[in-house]
């Protein structure tokens, strides 16, 4: 019954949208102001109507009810409770019900918290993420109905959910990449409004920033989660494949990145305003190309969901429509736009807006990267790989000047910075940045010389975040000049700090990890890295839905024991599949790592080492930059904006405290 | 305005992706091995595994055009083929085998040469014997200078010992009649 | 600060002793180096998407075996690649080769960063007059 009433809520979502897609569009062209007060109480209707279909599902899910063949295949009555509240994005119906879910939110949201805007943009930007949300509605009621049964005859247990997404990391993983994902429609949404009205002021850029920032925080967090939960869960101490799928959500990242800046150089200058929509516009088209990706199947990716050529069709039309549609109106009407602002060759606006097109270019290798695969099959010239070699190259080569222009562009004036003022901060920042850079590496007895270009990057980074605050607070460096910058300056310095930070771990990570795979008995050590990795043997594991084995090894450092890890090996009895759980000491500087591998004939066990140095940097980073981008969105410039923010993630936590209440930590 | 081609140009971009996706959307993004076809089978000694004294090389291939089947005992996708195998042998196609032999480690020994016969004998009496013999590539080296990737995979090697397909998978109805026997048609004709 | 450092970084000291059978044991460091990239750059062919140190996979194992093989004879990085590829095509490798239709791979980026730096200096060219000069006159304008 409650199944039901899930299914149908789900069909009067779709009526919602389909409403909000046309009533305040059609208003806000007529000027219509009844016609334009309707978007946000559809909007609202929209949400609580998709919020009772996912309660329904998640019901579905504690109860067992393997009437619905989407809960027989995710799930099982041996599964804990807890992994069946998730397991419901376990899958391709849920995991897109939890999309579209997401994509309601973003809307009702914008529809709460949108007082101090005019009724006309209001109705305009509701109604286009009215319409977006209609391909979706659609495509799930259609071709992946989460909903759907199997009666009369049912299974009497379910299929159990993947064992790789029985983890924490993957609890909160793909609702936090979707609110990043999906967030994105707010910005695009506002473009697309932007166009259609011919408005393109700095107001709209400052509406427009908030919604950004937010969906871009959520991302980052997302991404690093995702790369995070590789690292510890896969057991190939990797924490980054370019895999097709970890491409698609890092290509909205790049873009996004790009268009908080440029976003922020439109406001405060009035120019670049074409620019700046169309990265709204590629930012969420780039996560809609990731949704197809991720569930087409044109990549053979080892995250893909088994798919269907209907379902990549139909992806494919929503596609057609939102980009091509919003790309045409923009080839439409962008050129009539003009920006006010002048400015030099050198100023704060030409260095932020060279860094943009460092983001395009990036993001153009990984586009490439990704689909030239797949081209070159279609062209008839044969299987090729693009991987790591290639993309490591490449991203080399784009940091450099990427990160010199990060670190000049904030010490720098907005319309003209005079060279001569620069140049003996840069000298300064230069000379400390390499004798830092090279002093580390100079630890370390093989040398390196892409570890210590990156750390010198790193260095540049830290060196000129403290040019730029001390330059900010003049010659009295004291406490109290400091509290005088602003939040979002705050937030600017932590977000490339983090930057920063998670740039010293890739590079130093990847450099100098050491790694070893080695055949012990019982008893038996290993060296590595001038630690002693001691095997004391395996014992039987028994878990609710799996059987395994733990291995238990001890670390030591000079006689001194620094760790005691139990890797395990997991047995999922329902799905038959073999999981490795690897056992980690994590450190500020350094991580240990054992992976437990097969048995031997002879009764010895094979087994996989590693210390990785700084790796947990990478994910600091992450954080840093996500906590820098909260600082921004929270400034006081956008207070409306920023009751907003705090309503609307209490409103999340609202709707998701039973699963991931961690999301906003 | 003069830029305005700077203006379409990413609606051009998309639409050109668009087609390729689409064009994607209906084929098979698997790995298919292009690289061994029309090139001559590689130099080998291979024994029968089921009569280690009797070597063999690659004259024989030489005369018939012949289907090369890479499997083992251990293989599920193979024993779901076998019996398709079996039939295309009564039909008349002559089919090797070249058994692919799964130990995790060369270097630690796996099962012993008679344990691996009398796997194979029970194997095929029960779902269909269709090999003339069966060479046994015990290290897998002649596999891999095959660029063979797993089991099962079949080779349609022509009358004078050149390979003229590579298949990754198994053989069934579909492939048989879609890729593999026009193929071997062609070259028989020839 | 410069020998603080220094401790602080020298507990990672690269150097082993196997007390243990190490899998792929090598005498020679850079042979060992060599392996290692050559096994995270080689791609599992009969894998979703994994190279060959990180993959289980059966033929993941036997050429990681024979890239060791070829390595320990003295083979450097291409020939190994060549060997490879020479069996599995250029799918095996990673990094693509630079042919006609590759050759968009590194062209196109290029191409946008030369493009977008000169958009973005011509478009301040043609506004050069004067710029603050120009800003001032028309926030009075704006004040008024």
């Amino acid at each position: 019954m409650i199944t039901e009433v899930g299914h149908f809520s789900l069909v009067l979502a779709l009526l919602m949208s389909i409403l909000l897609a046309v009533y305040p569009m059609w208003g806000a062209a007529r000027n219509d102001i009844r016609m334009m007060s309707l978007a946000r109480p559809l909007a609202i209707a929209m949400l609580l109507f998709t919020l009772i279909a996912y309660a329904s599902l998640t019901w579905a899910f504690i109860n067992n009810d393997f009437s619905l063949s989407y809960v027989a295949q995710t799930s099982n009555s041996l599964l804990p409770v807890y992994y069946r509240i998730t397991a419901v994005w376990g899958g391709h119906e849920g995991s897109f019900l939890l999309w579209i879910t997401i994509l309601a939110l973003w809307t009702g949201a914008v529809a709460l918290f949108s007082r101090p805007m005019p009724l006309q943009m209001v109705a305009r930007v509701l109604a286009i993420l009215g319409l977006v949300a209609v391909g979706f509605y659609l495509f799930i009621l259609l071709a992946s109905n989460p909903f759907e049964r199997m009666l009369p005859f049912f299974p009497v247990d379910g299929r159990d959910l993947n064992p790789l997404l029985q983890d924490i990391g993957m609890i909160i993983h793909p609702p936090t990449l979707y609110m990043g994902y999906v967030g994105f429609s707010v910005a695009f949404a506002f473009a697309i409004a932007a166009l259609i009205s011919g408005k393109l002021d700095s107001t709209w850029a400052r509406w427009s920033r908030p919604w950004t920032l937010a969906a871009w925080i959520f991302l980052t967090i997302g991404i690093a989660l995702g790369s995070w939960w590789a690292y510890y869960e896969l057991g190939w101490g990797g924490w980054w494949f370019w895999d097709p799928v970890e491409n698609a959500s890092f290509m909205p990242w790049l873009v996004g990145t790009g268009l908080l800046h440029s976003l922020a150089v439109t406001e405060k200058r009035k120019i670049f305003q074409s620019w700046t929509i169309l990265l709204a516009i590629a930012a969420f088209s780039l996560s809609l190309l990731g949704t197809f990706l991720v569930r087409s199947g044109v990549l053979v990716s080892v995250h893909s969901f088994a798919s269907d050529p209907t379902r990549g069709l139909f992806i494919l039309g929503i596609l057609i429509v939102t980009i091509g549609g919003s790309l045409l109106l923009y080839a439409l009407k962008a050129p009539g736009l003009k920006g006010q602002g002048q400015y030099h060759a050198i100023s704060r606006e030409v260095l932020m807006m060279g860094n943009n097109v460092f983001l395009t270019a990036a993001t153009m290798v990984v586009l490439l990267g990704t689909l030239l695969p797949l081209v070159h099959k279609e062209l008839g010239l044969g299987s090729i790989s693009i991987g790591a070699p290639f993309f490591d190259q490449m991203f080399t080569y784009l940091i450099v000047p990427f990160v010199f222009l990060l670190g000049v562009g904030p010490l720098s004036r907005w319309k003209k910075q005079s060279p001569a003022a620069l140049k003996n901060q840069i000298l300064l920042a230069l000379g400390l940045s390499l004798s830092a850079g090279v002093l580390i590496n100079q630890a370390y007895s093989t040398f390196s010389y892409l570890a210590t270009l990156g750390s010198v990057l790193a260095c540049w980074i830290f060196v000129t975040s403290v040019q730029e605050v001390v330059q900010r607070t003049g010659k009295a460096f004291n406490l109290n000049a400091l509290t005088k910058l602003t939040r979002s300056h705050w937030g600017m310095i932590a977000g490339h700090v983090g930057f920063a930070v998670t740039l010293m771990g890739i590079a130093l990570t990847s450099q100098y990890s050491v790694e070893k795979d080695v055949r012990m008995a019982a008893g038996e050590s290993a060296e590595l890295a001038g630690y002693q990795f001691v095997f004391k043997g395996v014992k039987p594991l028994n878990g609710p839905n799996y059987t395994g084995t733990s291995g238990h090894v001890d670390v030591f450092d000079k006689g001194q024991l620094v760790a005691s890890l139990d890797a395990q090996k997991r047995f999922y009895t329902v799905q038959r599949s073999m999981m490795t759980e690897a056992a980690i000491d994590s450190g500020i500087s350094r991580d240990l790592y054992v992976a437990l591998g097969e048995q031997l004939d002879n009764g010895d066990w094979g087994l996989r080492l590693y210390v990785k140095p700084f790796v947990n940097w990478i994910w600091l980073g992450a954080l840093i930059m996500a906590l820098g981008g909260l600082l921004s969105a929270t400034d006081k410039r956008y207070r409306l904006s920023k009751v907003a923010l705090a309503k609307k993630s209490k409103q999340y936590t609202v709707s998701h405290t039973a699963s991931s209440p961690e999301v906003l930590k | 305005m003069k830029k305005i081609w700077l203006f379409i140009l990413p609606l051009i971009a998309f639409v050109a992706m668009t087609v390729f996706l689409l064009s994607g959307l209906f084929s098979d993004p698997r790995y298919q091995n292009e690289v061994q076809q029309d090139r001559a089978l590689p130099p080998f000694k291979l024994a029968d595994v089921m009569q280690p004294a009797k070597q063999y090389d690659e004259s024989l291939f030489h005369g018939q055009v012949t289907l090369l089947n890479v499997w083992g005992v251990w293989c599920v996708t193979c024993a779901v083929e076998l019996p398709f195998l079996t039939q295309l042998k009564e039909q008349g196609i002559p089919i090797v085998g070249l058994y692919y032999e799964q130990e995790l480690d060369p270097d630690f020994g796996g099962k012993s040469l008679p344990q691996i016969q009398s796997e194979i004998t029970q194997q095929l009496s029960k779902l269909g014997n269709p090999y003339q013999i069966n060479l046994f590539d015990q290290d897998r080296s002649y596999s891999m200078d095959l660029g063979v990737t797993g089991a099962p995979e079949t080779f349609i090697i022509d009358k004078q010992g050149i390979i003229r397909l590579h298949h990754i998978g198994d053989v069934n109805q579909r492939v048989w009649q879609n890729k593999i026997a026009p193929v071997y048609q062609q070259w028989v004709n020839q | 600060m410069k020998k603080l450092m220094v401790l602080f970084f020298a507990w990672v000291t690269v150097f082993s002793v196997a007390a243990t059978e190490e899998q792929f044991k090598f005498t020679d460091m850079q042979q060992q180096q060599l392996f290692r990239e050559l096994t995270h750059e080689l791609r599992c062919p009969k894998c979703q998407n994994q190279n060959i140190a990180d993959s289980n996979a059966l033929v993941a194992q036997d050429l990681k075996r024979k890239v060791y093989q070829l390595v320990s004879q003295g083979k450097n990085k291409t020939q190994v690649v060549d060997y490879m590829k020479q069996r599995y095509g250029e799918f095996v490798y990673y990094q693509p080769a630079l042919t006609p239709a590759t050759f968009i791979l590194w062209a196109l980026p290029a191409f946008i960063v030369v493009l977008g730096l000169i958009v973005l200096f011509r478009k301040r060219a043609s506004q050069d007059i004067d710029p603050d000069k120009l800003a001032q006159a028309k926030k009075l304008l704006e004040d008024e």
